[in-house]
């Protein structure tokens, strides 16, 4: 007798589609073989499928079984191969009608006691299937919410290897678990820190309102325990909310990476802030069956990293390709895989190794000190931020100020929220998300100023010293403050904060000279 | 002015300065890039921290400009700091200046003022008591400071620390009877306490470019502080913008502190940064490290 049973392999996001085939054959030894390019962990399956049946009810026949993965030349790693291969076993041995068996496809991991475990990647194995025009999925019951998120196709929780069996073979219901991302995504948020914690700091605010408005890359710089830290951890809270399609985006991330939590799905931005001492490939991701790093973690949400100079050149210069092309491109000795990797880069640093430039009377750190602290970052990743804003020292006088009401993260999200509107209507038919993806070539289309601006920038750009690369920053940090103040037009006003916020820049940072 | 070409003048040359000849210890000879001081004309040394505070740098660019423009020669280290930045001012306020080595004249030391190296050639001369290729060691700049202040009539020290290299600069000009003047500061600002204690000590404070002109007998109508501050420039100032600059101070402030600044109350947020950014590009505010704005020089004249 011989059975497929359709299943989907991933190798990092990239799903392929895999068959279980089983044959039993009367000739020759009673032997069970497994072939099909597997890692060591499909090969050991073989144990654990055998003694999940027999746990489960079923008996073995005493005769040659060959189960083959197929296609051969990829390589097959991961235990959800346990299921398909389980139940491939059973149908060839006449257990389950053949019938209809075509449009399902499952993947799940056995127990000796032939329980069906949870596994990784369960969501982009679901959308993938039903991109192939399955219809039905059987996943871990554990899995059920997660591969619910997917419309158009069933997905059904089992328990164990009996109920799978019994579902096949039309003796038991399964209800298709289905799950309503836009209903999870309305239910209210409650948000770790808001901004309405942080007193004072309304520069500092305002500046990070405009980075997210226009999803800018942005590096705050304050002297130590000037809350660059705490301002930052208050950025989810007024990130703009999550579409379905970037939640599933970001869920199938989550998933390959087994990092999602009870509820299945990720229903807020991510914000992901390794600790200085990560290394290149954490950052990155990778690894021999390549996992999601932080930067695919923190996709459609916020990469932050507290004391930028403390991380390893290596680390810092990775950010780089996925800063431009907002993926990231991962290869390996087994294959290369991309993960997708866009999001809103944050980062927190200190005016010098102590902390304290340009107060004179604090900080002795000397001129060449000051620019080596500054230089740990190269100009090139310097050259992907757009704003830089300063965090101010607290006095007791902002700390005892209660009376005075400090604005809530909802309001600003309503700012920031407008203005992703606009920039959406704007960029309506492009391939433009937001401000920050303006390339050089757009600019002139959607940044256009007029002659007094044109003045202004003329100006700035040599008594500033202002490099070109600075100067299409500019124009596109006013182009979002001009969105925040819903201005088609591009002001002064716009132009001279663009300009406070400019990146910064080693040479000036002495003040002029 | 001046050539390239650097020249040795023994103790014995004619051309060797009459400064220098009586001091304890004087040179044996000297190596000359460019010119010489001219000995009719009064020098000042202004010399400072390498770590200067913004308020410092400011300071020592107003006074090394309207020293020059009374057309007196500027005399320093060429140090990072209150040296060269006094310099560099000099030059291109079209002045003359003189740069003292503690190191062969063809060492670029410090790199960041390489600039007036090559500058002042042209508007001055580089001098140094050791031959071409003598490498910059700290042991050497404690004798250089005695030729500074030989050449010079007087010292200004704009900014020093309680101990530092300036006040070996100080202890050689009282030993050869030169006058001193100090940049008085506040008490708890660790940059301003040598000067205060020179002050403390009988020097002169330099409450102004022309209490230094009148230590050289020069005598000009004087009183030009930051209340009486520029007229001229002020008028062309809308309200708002003479508020903002009202608030500002010559150490830095940070854009945080302006805006909660009451007297800006009434001034909306964007103004104010517009405001700040026109100021920057009139010359009379500077930006240090970021969204730090202070005064500029300019402001005093």
């Amino acid at each position: 007798m011989f059975s497929s049973i359709n299943t989907v392999a991933l190798n990092g996001m990239d799903a392929k589609l895999v068959r279980a085939e089983t044959d039993i054959s009367d000739g020759g030894l009673p032997i069970l073989e497994m072939v099909g390019f597997l890692a060591g962990e499909v090969k050991e399956s073989k144990e654990r499928i055998k003694t999940a049946l027999r746990n489960s009810g079923f008996l073995i026949p005493p005769k040659r079984i060959t189960v083959n993965l197929s296609p051969a030349d990829i390589k097959k790693s991961g235990s959800a191969f346990d299921l398909p291969v389980a139940i491939s076993l059973i149908q060839a041995m006449g257990l389950i009608p053949e019938e209809g068996i075509g449009s399902v496809c499952m993947a799940g991991e056995l127990s000796l006691s032939g329980d069906v475990i949870g596994i990784n990647g369960v969501l982009p194995m679901v959308m993938y299937a039903r991109d192939k025009g399955f219809k039905r999925f059987i996943v871990p019951y554990a899995n059920r919410e997660e591969g619910g998120a997917a419309s158009e196709i069933e997905v059904i929780g089992v328990k164990n290897l009996a109920e799978a069996a019994e579902y096949l073979s039309g003796n038991q219901e399964i209800m298709p678990s289905q799950m309503s991302v836009r209903q999870l995504l309305r239910q209210s948020r409650e948000y770790e820190s808001d901004f309405s914690n942080i007193r004072g700091q309304k520069a500092l605010k305002r500046g990070i309102e405009v980075a997210v408005s226009g999803m800018h890359n942005i590096l705050i710089i304050g002297p130590p325990g000037s809350g660059k830290t705490m301002a930052a951890k208050c950025i989810p809270s007024i990130l703009p909310e999550l579409s379905e399609d970037e939640c599933l985006e970001i869920s199938r991330i989550y998933s390959v990476a087994g990092a999602l939590g009870p509820e299945g799905l990720v229903l807020q931005r991510p914000f992901v802030n390794p600790h200085h001492t990560v290394t290149a490939q954490a950052l990155a991701g990778g690894g021999s069956k390549p996992r999601p790093g932080a930067v695919s973690m923190s996709h459609r949400g916020v990469l932050f990293l507290d004391e930028l100079p403390e991380f390893t050149r290596g680390a810092l210069e990775i950010l780089r390709q996925p800063m431009e092309d907002k993926e990231i491109h991962i290869s390996r000795a087994a294959g290369s895989c991309t993960f997708p990797a866009d999001f809103l880069f944050a980062a927190a640093m200190n005016p010098c190794k102590c902390g304290f430039y340009p107060d004179r009377s604090r900080c002795s750190c000397s001129e060449p000190e000051v620019r080596k602290y500054l230089s740990k970052i190269s100009q090139p990743l310097i050259d992907r931020i757009d704003i830089s804003v300063e965090a101010q020292e607290i006095n007791f006088e902002d700390l005892r100020r209660r009376d005075e009401e400090e604005e809530t993260s909802a309001e600003i999200r309503g700012r920031v929220t407008d203005a992703v509107e606009i920039q959406k209507k704007r960029y309506e038919g492009t391939k433009i998300k937001f401000n920050a993806d303006l390339k050089i070539g757009d600019l002139k289309r959607y940044c256009p100023v007029g002659e007094k601006e044109e003045e202004l920038l003329r100006e700035a750009f040599s008594k500033l010293g202002l490099s070109v690369r600075a100067y299409h920053r500019i124009l596109r940090c006013a182009r979002t403050i001009a969105d925040l103040y819903h201005s088609d037009r591009i002001n002064t006003d716009h132009l001279a904060e663009a300009i406070a916020y400019r990146s910064i820049d080693r040479r000036y940072w002495h003040g002029d000279r | 002015m001046g050539t390239g070409e650097e020249r040795y003048i023994s103790a014995f040359d004619k051309d060797f300065p009459e400064k220098l000849k009586n001091i304890p210890m004087p040179p044996a000879g000297i190596y000359v890039k460019g010119a010489l001081p001219n000995p009719e004309i009064p020098s000042v040394a202004i010399i400072g921290a390498r770590e200067a505070s913004a308020y410092g740098i400011s300071v020592a660019r107003y006074f090394s400009r309207e020293l020059s423009k009374a057309g007196i020669q500027i005399i320093s280290g060429m140090a990072r700091g209150i040296d060269g930045t006094a310099q560099r001012e000099a030059i291109l306020s079209g002045g003359f200046s003189f740069g003292v080595l503690g190191c062969g004249t063809d060492i670029i030391y410090p790199r960041e003022n390489a600039d007036i190296f090559k500058k002042i050639l042209d508007a001055g001369g580089l001098i140094s008591e050791y031959p071409v290729g003598t490498a910059p060691k700290k042991l050497r700049f404690p004798a250089r400071n005695r030729i500074i202040s030989a050449l010079s009539d007087c010292i200004l020290v704009v900014e020093a620390r309680e101990k530092s290299g300036t006040k070996i600069t100080v202890s050689h000009a009282l030993e050869q009877g030169k006058d001193i003047l100090a940049v008085p500061g506040r008490i708890y600002d660790p940059l301003s306490r040598g000067c205060n204690s020179l002050i403390a000590d009988g020097a002169a404070p330099a409450l102004s470019p022309e209490s230094v002109l009148e230590v050289l007998g020069i005598f000009r109508d004087k009183g030009r502080t930051k209340d009486s501050l520029n007229k001229n420039l002020e008028e062309k100032l809308s309200s708002e913008e003479r508020d903002v600059l009202h608030c500002l101070d010559f150490d830095p402030k940070g854009l945080e502190e302006i805006i909660n600044d009451r007297k800006l109350k009434d001034v909306a947020r964007e103004r104010i940064i517009s405001i700040l950014l026109k100021l920057q590009l009139l010359g009379l505010v500077n930006e240090i490290g970021r969204q730090k704005y202070h005064l500029t020089d300019k402001i005093l004249k």
